[in-house]
């Protein structure tokens, strides 16, 4: 269960795949492609991340169903 | 970055080069440099006609030698021969010498009078034959007439002879002379036989008819077989008919009309005897026709295979030999010092490449004279050269398809791998779709050779592209998880943050509410508690619609920014201070704030302090409508309004920034240069009162004023059509300037805010393709579960045939085509709008590889 500072701890841990992806990429006339590719993957990723759980985080709306089947409302 | 490596960042640097070649080399460097494939020759000779170039001469004779290529390989498609095609992957083929060029060309010649000679023969053997069958269905046909006719000569003589024979006189005749000789010959009847199309034998009759009135006895019968006419290779119906009549010059009448009607008349001989013996001789010559047909062809046979094993090589060499002289022909050819002179560009980091190429070739050669390569200053714009690997090949493509990017601007295919597939996979973003994509995809890339070879269009397509699935259904996996669907079901990796609140006597089938468990949140994705929920869609729209503003929000600032790099290496601080800096606040002022109202809205737990969660719409709508008021507070209210008013008045400032900063400078510089007597290029400077005069006067002392002008034009127009592909540097124009700065203006600004609202087709389009496969869930598959017994298994057998096919079809390859066209007009419009100008040329050097690949007449030699 993740609470709130999570959005932070991802940050970090993408900023270092950032990072990472910058000082790692192979060598070569394909370093800008590599570099470039796999940072904005890390950041388009991270922000759908984000996103997510961010309109989870404070909700202002619960789910309600009524096709629950007895034996399972307390799952 | 280094600015001298190739990166796919910018457009390669180019060099214009010069090279001096010794015309005896000429052939042999522009093969070498076809094969390398890095230099794009202008044309030098832009005045001199087609016909009047160095090397046409060599051109119409390889043109000759590829028509008897392709006469070969239509004789061989008519005798159905396989022609060995090649591979160019596997086979390469070594540029061929001026020698085997000759021997190929002389070679091609004698071949093809061959296979013409055996041709003809073949076609006159086959004629032959076709008329001697007739001949022999002639005779056989004929005996029988005669056969006939001869019991009852009488009749004949009767209907032909006498118009007015008294109607008795036939008994008589019987009875006074039983025992004369029963011949034709002997009542002088005459007789035609031959064979006719039977289709005309109608007209044929009326018309013998008619011109001989009546004076004839004809018979005729139907061959059985149809005959092949050896002009037309047309099977045709034929009849046989024997004409009887007396008198020469009918004979030769009727003879003249047959041959007119496009009869074959045969000679056929009345005595039943001599006809056999025609028949056996007919038949013992059309044994001997008929076999010396088969050797002929055999012969042509054997010659056209042998020829098809290395018709393919021929076929290249000579495409690859027309395409050295046609760039040949594009050189200025110096007669005096016999060199050649080309221009042209090549990347400026392959120049040592080239050079050594050269060298090689003049070493090879054996010369004494070596060829120069300097590199030359020029003024025109250089070719767009964006150099592509087989991954980065289908992405470029696609930006290529909008337009070519101006030399040296910010390729928008890099950032374009990854956003372009992301954007993609948030509209479908279903985690069972992703699988099956990302499995096509990956069959296609590990099968990427033999597949390379299917020629059906689609499928070709689709491969084209098989990098740009497989990144496209990588992203769909996560954006699957992230949604949390997988076939329109959900995953329940983490325990969720919601637990039912099941009150005293709950009941199955009663409405049930959630709660939060406590602090935890579903850490990964949407939580499935929301899965099947009753208002499922009340939250998801508002999640997925604040995420597309988001992201758009993101991709467009990402997108502006390029634009800051293009103005810094173009160094125009200009485009900085007068488009990047105010066109940036105006976009941030507005829907920057809004990202930040999103994401503080979330950030608050309204419910806990006790406060009403505003509406973002409508405090945005009241930000322009009505600065400073407030509906709903989201912070405190004061700083809200003030803050509010602030930021629109900020980027209200930008809109006189952005039209007027830029234009009004331009004209300060310019204004400043002329100041110091600055005069641009291009412009006429009018030295003396008399060249103006000329322009319109028009006084020549040649006295013909009409052929002088004509002359003129003709001048001016090649002039400028030599001038077309250079620079314009037109004068500097301020209303020119300044028209263009306020479309640009009013364009950004508009642009702003409905490009944001056109990233909401990542929600519509996300929320469709859910929507979609769960009703295609509950429409098949779905409610086959549920059954038991023998009918249980057959239901959800043919469920799930129907549920696979349908979501093949439907959401995977239609949905997914659908997503991938939404996700390219967000690349094209709403992301290079903000950066890239699109004014470039592409750099097509001159190669053999690119040559071969798109010459659509050798798509049968290729393998």
């Amino acid at each position: 269960m993740a609470q709130g500072y999570s959005v932070f701890i991802g940050a970090i841990i993408v900023a270092a795949f950032c990072a990472a992806a910058w000082f790692l990429a192979p060598k070569g006339e394909n370093q800008t492609t590599w570099r470039s590719s796999l940072i904005i993957a890390f950041v388009a990723c991270y922000l759908m991340w984000f996103i997510t759980f961010m309109a989870q985080l404070n909700p202002l709306i619960e789910p309600r169903s009524g096709t629950v089947r007895a034996g399972y409302e307390h799952e | 970055m280094a600015p001298s490596q190739t990166s796919m960042f910018r457009s390669a640097d180019m060099s214009m080069v010069q090279l001096y070649i010794s015309n005896e080399i000429g052939r042999e460097v522009v093969n070498a440099l076809g094969e390398l494939g890095l230099v794009q020759f202008r044309d030098l000779n832009g005045e001199v006609t087609a016909f009047q170039r160095t090397y046409t001469q060599e051109i119409r004779r390889l043109d000759n030698v590829e028509r008897q290529l392709r006469y070969f390989h239509h004789q061989m498609d008519k005798s159905a021969i396989p022609v060995r095609k090649l591979d160019l992957d596997v086979e390469t083929l070594a540029a061929p010498s001026t020698n085997e060029i000759d021997e190929l060309a002389e070679r091609s010649q004698s071949l093809e009078s061959r296979v013409h000679q055996l041709n003809e023969s073949y076609e006159t053997l086959k004629k032959r034959e076709v008329e001697l069958t007739e001949w022999r269905w002639v005779l056989r046909e004929a005996g029988g007439f005669f056969d006939r006719a001869h019991g009852n000569v009488e009749e004949i003589r009767a209907s032909t002879e006498d118009d007015d024979a008294p109607l008795l006189q036939d008994v008589e005749q019987h009875n006074q002379a039983p025992d004369v000789e029963r011949s034709f010959s002997g009542m002088n009847i005459g007789f035609v036989a031959g064979v006719i199309s039977r289709d005309r034998i109608a007209a044929f009759e009326r018309i013998l008819w008619r011109t001989l009135r009546g004076n004839l006895y004809m018979n005729q019968s139907e061959i059985p077989e149809p005959l092949i006419d050896p002009t037309t290779n047309e099977a045709v119906n034929k009849n046989v008919f024997v004409i009887f009549a007396h008198g020469k010059e009918i004979l030769a009448k009727i003879r003249k009309i047959s041959e007119s009607m496009g009869a074959e008349i045969y000679n056929v001989d009345e005595n039943s005897d001599l006809r056999r013996d025609q028949i056996h001789e007919v038949n013992a010559r059309l044994n001997d026709v008929q076999n010396v047909l088969k050797n002929t062809q055999q012969t042509l046979e054997a010659e056209l295979t042998q020829i098809a094993q290395s018709l393919s090589a021929w076929m290249i060499l000579v495409t690859k030999e027309k395409a050295a002289y046609q760039t040949l022909n594009l050189f200025s050819f110096d007669r005096q010092r016999r060199t050649l002179i080309a221009e042209g560009w090549c990347p400026s980091n392959d120049l040592p490449l080239i050079r050594s190429t050269l060298q090689d070739v003049t070493n090879r050669a054996g010369l004494s004279v070596p060829s120069i390569i300097n590199e030359i200053r020029t003024n025109k714009t250089p070719p767009t050269y964006l150099k592509t690997n087989k991954f980065t090949e289908a992405f470029q493509t696609i930006i290529n398809a909008y337009g070519t990017a101006s030399y040296q601007e910010v390729n928008p295919a890099l950032p374009a791998i990854v956003t372009f597939p992301f954007l993609f996979a948030v509209m479908f973003g279903d985690f069972g779709h992703a699988v099956i994509m990302l499995c096509a995809s990956l069959a296609m890339i590990y099968w990427e050779r033999p597949l390379k070879k299917v020629t059906f269009e689609l499928f070709a397509m689709i491969y084209y592209g098989r990098y740009i699935a497989l990144i496209m259904a990588i992203f769909s996996l996560y954006t699957g998880l992230i949604y949390n669907d997988v076939f329109s079901q959900s995953f329940t990796f983490f325990d969720s943050a919601w637990k039912w609140k099941v009150p005293e006597g709950w009941e199955q089938g009663k409405v049930l509410t959630a709660e939060l468990k406590g602090d935890g949140r579903y850490p990964f994705g949407l939580d499935w508690r929301w899965h099947g929920a009753e208002n499922d869609l009340l939250f998801s729209n508002s999640y997925k619609m604040k995420m597309s503003i988001i992201l758009g929000w993101a991709h467009m600032t990402y997108s502006l920014v390029l634009s800051l790099f293009n103005a810094r290496h173009f160094k125009k601080p200009i485009d900085i201070w007068g488009n990047f800096v105010p066109g940036m606040i105006f976009f941030q002022a507005i829907f920057g704030y809004l990202v930040g109202c999103i994401i503080y809205k979330w950030s608050v737990d309204w419910y806990a302090i006790g406060q009403q969660p505003p509406g973002l719409l409508n405090m945005l709508i009241y930000m322009f409508l009505n600065p400073g008021y407030i509906d709903i507070p989201l912070y405190k209210e004061s700083v809200q309004a003030g803050v509010q008013k602030f930021l629109l008045g900020l980027a209200f400032l930008q809109v006189p920034i952005l039209l007027f900063l830029k234009p009004f400078y331009l004209r300060y510089e310019h204004n400043r240069a002329r100041a110091k007597g600055y005069r641009g290029i291009g412009e006429p400077s009018r030295v003396s009162a008399l060249d103006d005069e000329d322009g319109d006067g028009h006084i020549t002392g040649n006295g013909r004023p009409s052929m002088d002008s004509e002359d003129g034009e003709g001048v001016a127009m090649i002039a400028q059509d030599h001038d077309d592909d250079e620079e314009g540097h037109g004068e500097f124009e301020f209303s020119e300037v300044m028209i263009h700065q306020v479309i640009h203006t009013i364009e950004f600004c508009l642009n702003c805010v409905s490009h944001t609202a056109s990233y909401l087709r990542l929600w519509a389009l996300s929320l469709a393709h859910q929507q979609l496969s769960s009703v295609l869930w509950t429409m098949t598959l779905g409610p086959t579960l549920s059954m038991t017994g023998v009918i249980g298994v057959i239901a959800i057998v043919i469920g799930f045939g129907g549920w696979f096919f349908l979501t093949c079809a439907i959401l995977i390859a239609m949905e997914g085509c659908s997503a991938m066209l939404h996700s390219l007009r967000l690349q094209w419009v709403e992301a290079q709008s903000k950066y890239a100008e699109f004014a470039g040329h592409m750099f097509t050097p001159f190669s053999f590889g690119a040559l071969l690949e798109e010459d659509e007449g050798l798509t049968e030699f290729k393998g």
